[in-house]
Formats: C-alpha cells, structure tokens, sequence
C-alpha cells in the first residue's frame, strides 16, 4: 500500500532548477534512501517532504492526504538533522519529551513514553544529561529518539551519521535499521554515502542533478546499473569505449581485443560507438576459474585495502582495477608479470546515458 | 638558554604593560573615591555619601532612571529578539544593513538625536511633549535608540552561537509554531546574550544626561550634572555610586554566567 506519494515535484531557487521531475512512491514500512553527489537536491526533495521547502509545483502525500502546503508542524512527520539539533538549553529527558510536550500530553504519558524511548536506543542512563555532555554519536541516538517520541507517520533522516566517525557510524547504522525494522515506520533517508545506502535500504533512489537517475533495490542498483551516472557514483567502475563488432552475438572491441557480452546489443549496429562497465571483483585470474572472456594483463600496481586487494591491470592499453578477497592462500604476482584475467559475459554492463 | 632570557623578558614586559593598564584605569578611581571621602578636613568619612542618600532628588532621579532602564529592556529585548532571530532564519543578507543602522547611534552625536526626536514629536500628527506621561514614552523610544547597538550585538552574538535554522525546523518538525519555537528554544538558549545586552543598556540608561536634561525629566543624569555645577565632594561621591552600580551589574551578569554553569555541573553529577 502506497504510504508516501512524491508526484511531478519540481523546485527552482531563481533560475537554477534543484529538483526535476522528481515522482516516488513509498511503501508502508518501506526504508528508501535518496542517494547521490552534493546539490543533487536529495536534500531539498526531504526538504519539501518535511515542509521546511515548499514545492515549485507538483504533490506531496501523505496516506492519501496532500501534505504540500501544509506547515511543518502540523505534519506529524519526524526528522533528524545531520547536526543533531539537539536543544542545548533541554536535558536528553526533556528534548525526547519536547514533542509530546507540545502535543499537551500529560506529564506521566510523556514521562512513560520518554523512558520508552531511551530504553530503545539503549540511553536509560543518560535521562538527565544535557545535549554538549554527549558524544556525537549519543546525541544522533537521542535526536533519532526525539523524532520517534511523537509517532510520526514518516521518518526523515538527513545525512544523521556524516558528523560521525566511521566506528560510530557503523554502530548506529545497523542500529537504525534495528529500531527502523522494530516500529515499521517509513522511512526516507538522505546519504551520499553509497555504503550507507545499500546496506540499509529497502530500495534506492540515485539522483543526479535534480533528476532520479535510478530507483531499485540495492542488488539492483550495483549489479544492474541503467545509466553511466548511476554505475560510476555507486561502486567502483572500470569504464571503456569500444566498438560494437556483432551486435547480434554481443561482441564488442576496445583496443583490437574483443569482448562478448550476453545477450547482445540491442539497438546498436556494427561499428557504433558504445560504452562498457566492468566491476574491478567480477575480474579473476584465468587459473582460479575459466570464464568467457580471457585478456592478456601486465600488472601495473597493487594495493592491499583490508578486507580487499587491488590490483591494477593493463589490458591493451586501457587500465582496469581487479578485486579480489585477502585470504591468507593468495598467491599475488609481481609488478610487471604478463597474467591472464578473465570475467564473463555478465560481469559486462552497457552502460547509457 | 637564550631561549629562557627570551621568554623571561616577554613575562615582564606582559606584567609591566598588564600593571600600567590597570593603573590606568583605577588610577582615576582610586583618586575620585579618596576624594570623595575627605569631606570633612583632616579625616576619612561617608559624609558626600549622607548627603546623598538624604537628598529627596536623588531617590526620586534614581527610581525614575531605574524605572525607565527596566521598561526600555524590555522595549529593547522584545523589538530586537524576534527581529534578529527572523533576520537569521529569512534575511540572512540584510545584517550587514542592520549593522548600520544599529550603529548609528554611535555615529549621531546625542543631542542631534534628541533634537531630532523633540522636533518630530512637539508637533502633530504625534505630539508626545504634552504630558509627562507621554514625554516619558519619548524618552524610552530615546533610549531604546541609544542602547541599540549594545541590544543588537548581545542578541546577535547569542544567536550566532547556536543553529537557529536546524533548532528552528528541529522544533517545528516536532509539532511547534513559531510562538513556542522562540520561547521553548530560542529565547532560553539567548538567555545569557539578553542579559548582557539588558545589564549594559541599564548602565547606558542610568548614566544619560542629554535625552533626559532636554526633555526636563528627574533623571539622574542631570541631577548628577546639576550637583557638579555647585557641590565638589558630592558628586565625587555620586560618580563612585554610578560606578558601583555598573560594576554591580557586570558582576550580577558574571554570577547569572557561572551559575548556569554550576547548575548543569550539578545535573551531571547527580
């Protein structure tokens, strides 16, 4: 069932248009996040969804009940703010109570719901601090507590873990989720972060310029990317221009080496120029595995990431990256080693746009 | 080792200009206090004092001043808050204008200010000089424009130092209007710039004499000038009262200042 309902949205400060075109809809209970490079109009599209930015024109609602110019506060939709926007001059008890506070429920209520709350972002024992006696990521905690104190139909969240360190914000992302999967609200979560998307989302939302670029779950958004945007901005890429050879059979060239890719080109014919995208982890070396497509490589660099090795390659002479898994058996070649790598059909995307 | 002689010799030119400084200023008031105390030939005594604080006048100038300080807080505190903090959150790019105009009273000298103000307002459409009631109300609208620039930058300084915007829309989003944003969020956080910028407008008030002569009300400025025209030791003794209570209001400011401090240190460790 269709809880949130963006149609046509359109919003121009002057002459500069932030948001285009910009029509979503949002299942109850359903964790969507808007994702894409500063002044892509992530913002100012929650913006709007808050009230905080009034449409140029276009519909925002809200179980069926158009909340475009509607004020804020009558909304009943929650939000937290990249800077936490805790209220300096409130103790943690009195900011989570706040909302309730103006809503004239009783002292009792909001004292049962605020203990509520801090119980579920695990803060019991921080009822009387006050906002600057707090930790970043305890502040984050306490605002997304605030938010969820008043029962909001719909829960925004700006950018919450940006102000964080990467330990926090791997904390209170899975925590977030937690709680975000515990109450069943909807939830409209604004990141640059691509990790931060794919990893809490229902679905994603990829905007570029004010426009949405793509709208799918995360495994379709990283494998099955539908513009040149999308499969640069979310992931790391391989990119290069080639020709098409056969369209019929898929087979394409760069650097006079050919390439097949599956089910072949359609739209395309012989000759026509075309853009190919391969993930640096569809790449393995020929003896780990035969696969469709086998290059002749010299190893140019490689970098060890963690959890992940890099290498670079040369094929032709284009430069390709090649992940593969740290394991204590890899056996890595040498800078300058001629190797044979290998992706298959598949791992090849077409890239438009 | 030269390093050491270097250092040392930064320490006592620091202690030598830190103690010149304060012989500049305490000098003065040091000399006016022992003066004001050697009224009577040969000893140390609080008679300029007495004789003060028996004189009907200046009771009746300090209560009017007082009263007259208290009100144009007031005035003040309620035009500039929600002016600065609706600058800040719409207009962000009309404080430099505002600067200006809030400095003006600095740039006006005050008597051109007060004539300006007793010729607009002698006359119709809006006579205010018929009555000492409606003079009074001249006078506030006089001080209000003279204390501007102190109000102006307290409040400035105060909403500078928090996320008007974020806290704004934070508030809102949880369901409150603009009347509550300012009293349960804004206001309370500016508590401390309001009251700085209130302390210096009440010294400001006590000490005018222009407004106050022009207009022919019991101020204690002119009651202080008028002394000073006929007396020596009284308004020695006079200017060390003014001075006391300017002190006293920077150090009521100081003690509001650490016991906000001391109030959250005690939440903490309960």
């Amino acid at each position: 069932m269709t809880h949130l309902e963006l149609t046509h949205i359109h919003k121009s400060f002057g002459t500069s248009v932030a948001v285009e075109d910009f029509n979503l809809t949002v299942k109850q209970g359903e964790f969507v996040s808007f994702l894409g490079p500063s002044g892509c109009g992530k913002t100012t599209t929650l913006r709007m969804v808050a009230g905080f930015e009034l449409p140029t024109s276009g519909k925002v609602t809200l179980n069926g009940k158009d909340l475009t110019y509607i004020p804020p506060n009558k909304r009943n939709v929650g939000m937290v703010f990249q800077s936490y926007a805790l209220f300096p001059n409130m103790t943690v008890a009195q900011n989570v109570g706040y909302g309730l506070k103006i809503a004239g429920k009783s002292k009792s209520e909001i004292e049962e719901r605020v203990r509520e709350m801090l119980s579920l972002i695990q803060m019991d024992k921080f009822y009387s601090r006050y906002p600057y006696q707090l930790s970043g990521g305890q502040q984050q905690r306490v605002a997304l507590a605030r938010a969820l104190a008043i029962r909001p139909e719909l829960l925004l969240l700006d950018e919450p873990l940006s102000a964080l360190d990467a330990k926090i914000r791997f904390e209170l992302r899975q925590e977030i989720r937690r709680i975000q999967q515990q109450l069943g609200i909807t939830t409209i979560y604004v990141t640059h972060d691509q990790e931060e998307a794919l990893s809490l989302s229902d679905r994603i939302v990829v905007m570029s310029q004010g426009k949405i670029e793509q709208v799918g779950n995360p495994f379709e958004i990283y494998n099955f990317p539908q513009t040149r945007f999308v499969a640069k901005f979310v992931g790391s890429l391989n990119t290069v221009n080639a020709t098409v050879v056969d369209p019929a059979k898929g087979v394409v060239s760069f650097d006079g080496i050919n390439l097949d890719v599956e089910d072949g080109i359609k739209g395309k014919s012989k000759g026509d120029e075309i853009t190919i995208a391969i993930r640096p982890e569809r790449f393995n070396f020929l003896a780990e595995q035969r696969k469709d497509n086998v290059f002749d490589c010299i190893i140019e660099n490689i970098t060890f990431l963690g959890s992940v090795v890099r290498i670079q390659m040369r094929i032709g002479n284009s430069i390709f990256n090649m992940d593969t898994f740290n394991r204590p058996s890899l056996k890595l070649p040498n800078i300058g080693d001629k190797e044979k790598v290998t992706c298959s059909k598949k791992a090849v995307l077409l890239l438009a746009g | 080792m030269d390093e050491i002689m270097s250092k040392k010799r930064a320490s006592f030119f620091a202690i030598f200009w830190g103690i010149l400084a304060l012989l500049y200023f305490f000098l003065p008031i040091y000399g006016t206090l022992d003066f004001s105390l050697r009224m009577e030939r040969g000893t140390l005594g609080f008679k300029a004092y007495n004789i003060i604080f028996s004189d009907p006048r200046f009771w009746e100038g300090f209560r009017y001043s007082i009263t007259m300080a208290v009100i144009t807080i007031i005035v003040s505190a309620t035009i500039f808050v929600p002016t600065v903090y609706w600058m800040y959150l719409k207009v962000p790019q009309a404080r430099p204008i505002m600067e200006i105009i809030t400095i003006l009273p600095f740039v006006i000298p005050g008597i051109v200010l007060v004539f300006g103000l007793i010729r607009t307002f002698s006359r119709p459409p809006l006579q205010l000089t018929t009555s000492t009631f409606k003079t009074d109300i001249l006078m506030i609208a006089g001080y209000v424009i003279i204390s501007m620039p102190y109000m102006f930058r307290a409040v400035d300084v105060g909403m500078r130092s928090i996320d008007v915007r974020t806290l704004t829309e934070a508030a809102q989003s949880l369901g409150s209007n603009w009347f509550h944003v300012l009293t349960d969020v804004i206001i309370p956080n500016l508590r401390l710039a309001i009251l700085g910028g209130s302390l210096i407008c009440f010294a400001t008030v006590m000490g005018e004499l222009i407004l106050a002569d022009f207009l022919v009300r019991p101020a204690l400025g002119p009651y202080m000038v008028r002394l000073g025209l006929t007396k020596a030791y009284e308004p020695a003794a006079l200017a060390i009262i003014s001075y006391s209570l300017t002190w006293f209001s920077l150090g009521l400011l100081q003690f509001f200042s650490s016991r906000s401090e001391r109030q959250k240190q005690q939440v903490i460790n309960e």
